[in-house]
């Protein structure tokens, strides 16, 4: 429990990345790791169709397929240390020493979920190399990973800026009372404006919860600025970040299971997917 | 969980996966042609297998990228029954089949695999593609020269059309095969054996029905002997597909998963009037030359070769039988592990038995599954005898002291006769010392010999001193907790 785990890729995020890792460095004061996994190419690039198969065909196919993954295997590793050094070099000028960096073969999620003993925080970048340019995608881990890892996660945007206040999402259950519990424990917003929003339905329960939760964040020292709409959840949360110029976003995790969530869909989802601010996944 | 899969599995590699499931539809229907030819059924009944098997699998399967549909292996062993009781029998089989593989899913069987070595899976390989090559030779026995020359010409097609530049790798040289040489027989209005002389083809898609068969108790004795064989021939190719894949994607597979699968599909083929099948060994060979990993591709297969076989069922009944014969026959030749031949040279002699008992076991029985069991039992022995030869008594008699045997290495089953001959009760001692803290003793023969040893020398009036027992006998406990615990094993096989 005591790294930042940064996930860097050849996407256009990895800056973003790299910057927002320093900055909850700096303010966790826990050390940075650099990570870069080299996943498995789906697309082997064999477009041989001719549908037949002579003598030692198997064997013939093997080496083929193994000389293909041996040539972009090590221009990955190459590409990857690039990276990784340029990610290093940043941390280093922004006056960091605590930097490791990592390079791992296999499964982004399944590598994360193995470092996840050690980790305080991962920072991803909200989609990979495969979605060049297109900052609308969200790289199709993002879920896999929000599932499986339970650890705090900061999902990045192209443009990272040093945020000054964020918003929190108050529904009044119990996952969202865990996320004012990490909030007044972890330390990474600390000073931060904090805006409390509830969306409003029928029943009064939260109300009273929602204000229990704003004195508790007050009482911590922070600066609270309450607001209770009415509207379709995540529309509204979205107007509301517009209009107050909102830096980070703060939630907790689904509350649903992926099956409902196929179906329902799920507003934290909805969040991640429209989101082009910080957002961070407390846990 | 039997029906998860990731957006990966599917839609990692879509282009990929469709030009890959439409060349394997297009091999699997002469296949599956030809493999209900083999069991003695209906066309239809292999390619609506072929469809079925191929789409659930898709689905449920452990191993994406593996290609499953109607085989060879599987059909050889319907033969006696489709002639003794009929379609509906088989279809009875098939279903049952599946079951017992669901079941064989469940209580992991799948990782039994681990006794089935390198050269037992050669030894099946190569078996597999001499009986593919030998059920093609009734389609070559009592013919006119017409049909050597079309099978020739046939072959020609498939290995030299590649070769021509730019469409030579585009179009898969099978179907050109099966195009020339059905073109070819309809303009020489040669009177050759079709696919449509062999029996019914599909006219229609494929519709749920329960085999008619009696339910009691007969029909199952009669049933379940070849329901248990379909049902390790079937998961043992599969399994060996899946790990043939495994080398090829540099992935892993969920075997006892695959298992699962195998049955279910399975048992769709059995309510859907097919046969039972597995994975095959050529198809997900081609698959993955094609450029097919997901499931897509299994599932690509599956829905093209159904349009195919309905829609283009009058065209089907033309094909002559020569150019599925050309086909089976590169199959047979892609199957074959050629380097093993070559291999025979450099590996050693009890490797080569194994390899080539195994082959000649399945060629006598046409039966894999009884080949693989007698390869994996002459493994064993192979293995136990070599394990055997590790282990020295050393008499460490100086002068005219009592002597003390030094005991290094392996004492089982296989070991115990040496054990006992090595010491020396000729030599008249009245005191006499057994060393056994650098010894292993696997089992009860092992504690019997040493009891027996025990005992001669007690006769001959020598008194017997053991040293290092529970070190060396702590290898008899069956506890596997204590296999299993790195620490607890290297602190056991100490001094070695």
């Amino acid at each position: 429990m005591n790294k930042i785990i940064a996930c860097i890729d050849g996407s256009a995020l990895a800056k973003a990345v790299c910057e927002t890792a320093i900055w909850a460095s700096n303010r966790l004061s826990n050390g940075i790791l650099f990570l870069h996994t080299i996943e498995k190419q789906q697309q082997h690039g064999a477009d041989d169709l001719t549908g037949s198969i002579g003598l030692g065909a198997r064997s013939a196919l093997l080496n083929k397929m193994a000389e293909l993954d041996e040539q972009r295997g090590k221009i990955e590793i190459q590409l990857g240390n690039d990276m990784l050094d340029a990610a290093v070099n940043r941390a280093n000028s922004a006056g960091l020493t605590d930097i490791e960096h990592k390079q791992q073969h296999g499964d982004f999620v399944d590598t994360l979920v193995a470092l996840e003993a050690d980790a305080r925080l991962m920072v991803v970048g909200r989609s990979g190399d495969g979605h060049q340019g297109d900052f609308k995608a969200l790289g199709y881990h993002i879920e896999t990973l929000i599932r499986q890892v339970h650890t705090s996660i900061i999902i990045a945007p192209k443009d990272f800026t040093e945020p000054t206040n964020f918003m929190l999402a108050y529904d009044g259950r119990e996952t969202a009372d865990k996320v004012v519990q990490r909030i007044i424990q972890g330390g990474l917003l600390k000073g931060l404006t904090c805006h409390l929003v509830t969306i409003k339905n029928s029943e009064d329960a939260h109300k009273e919860k929602f204000e229990q939760a704003k004195e508790l964040l007050k009482q911590e020292g922070f600066k609270v600025i309450s607001s209770y709409i009415e509207g379709d959840i995540s529309s509204s949360l979205m107007n509301y970040k517009k209009e107050h110029d909102i830096q980070l976003v703060a939630m907790g995790a689904f509350s649903h299971s992926k099956v409902r969530s196929f179906f329902l869909g799920s507003n934290t989802m909805r969040m991640i997917e429209n989101c082009r601010v910080p957002l961070i996944v407390l846990r | 969980m039997i029906f998860s899969s990731t957006k990966q599995d599917w839609f990692g590699n879509v282009r990929g996966d469709i030009l890959a499931g439409i060349v394997v539809a297009l091999a699997l229907i002469p296949e599956a042609i030809a493999f209900s030819i083999i069991a003695g059924v209906d066309p239809k009944v292999g390619l609506y297998a072929s469809f079925c098997i191929a789409t659930i699998v898709a689905f449920t399967g452990g191993r994406p990228g593996m290609i499953s549909a109607a085989t060879g292996a599987m059909a050889l062993l319907m033969v006696t029954l489709v002639k003794e009781h009929g379609l509906e029998y088989l279809l009875a089989v098939t279903l049952l089949t599946g079951l017992i593989q669901v079941f064989a899913g469940y209580i992991k069987l799948g990782s039994l695999m681990r006794f089935v070595s390198r050269s037992v899976v050669t030894g099946f390989v190569n078996a597999l593609a001499i009986l593919i090559f030998i059920a093609q030779l009734p389609e070559l026995t009592n013919v006119t020269w017409h049909v050597y020359a079309m099978t020739v010409g046939g072959l020609g097609v498939i290995y030299l059309f590649p070769y021509i530049p730019v469409i030579g790798k585009k179009i898969p040289s099978p179907l050109v095969c099966i195009v020339v040489l059905t073109v070819l027989s309809q303009v020489m209005g040669l009177d050759i054996r079709t696919v449509g002389d062999m029996g019914e083809l599909p006219d229609a898609l494929p519709i749920f029905l329960w085999p008619d068969v009696p339910l009691t108790l007969e029909t199952l004795w009669i049933i379940l002997p070849y329901a248990i064989g379909l049902s390790v021939v079937g998961l043992l190719e599969s399994m060996m597909t899946a790990t043939i894949v495994d080398d090829l994607t540099d992935t892993k597979s969920d075997r006892n998963r695959e298992c699962k699968a195998q049955g279910l599909a399975n048992i769709g083929a059995g309510l859907m009037g097919g046969m039972a099948g597995c994975a095959m060994i050529g198809q997900s060979i081609i698959n993955i030359k094609s450029g097919g990993q997901g499931r897509l591709s299994s599932l690509a297969a599956g829905v093209f070769l159904l349009i195919m076989v309905v829609f283009l069922g009058d065209w089907l009944k033309q094909i002559p039988m020569a150019a599925l014969v050309a086909v089976m026959i590169m199959v047979a030749i892609g199957t074959f592990s050629w380097s093993s031949i070559k291999d025979i040279k450099s590996h050693p002699l009890s490797t080569n038995i194994v390899m080539i008992a195994t082959v000649i076991t399945v060629v006598g029985t046409h039966n894999l599954a009884i080949g693989v069991f007698v390869g994996v039992l002459l493994s064993a022995l192979f293995f136990a005898n070599k394990i055997s030869r590790f282990m020295v008594v050393k008499n460490t008699k100086v002068g005219k002291k009592a002597p003390t045997y030094q005991v290094t290495g392996q004492i089982f089953f296989a070991s115990a006769n040496k054990f006992i001959d090595a010491f020396d009760f000729k030599d008249v001692t009245s005191k006499v010392t057994i060393d056994l803290s650098h010894a292993h003793f696997w089992d009860i023969s092992a504690v019997g010999a040493l009891d027996k040893v025990v005992i001669k020398f007690r006769r001959e009036g020598a008194d017997v001193n053991i040293i290092g027992m529970s070190e060396a006998t702590a290898t008899v406990i069956d506890k596997f907790a204590i296999h299993n615990d790195p620490a607890a094993v290297e602190k056991m096989m100490a001094g070695h």
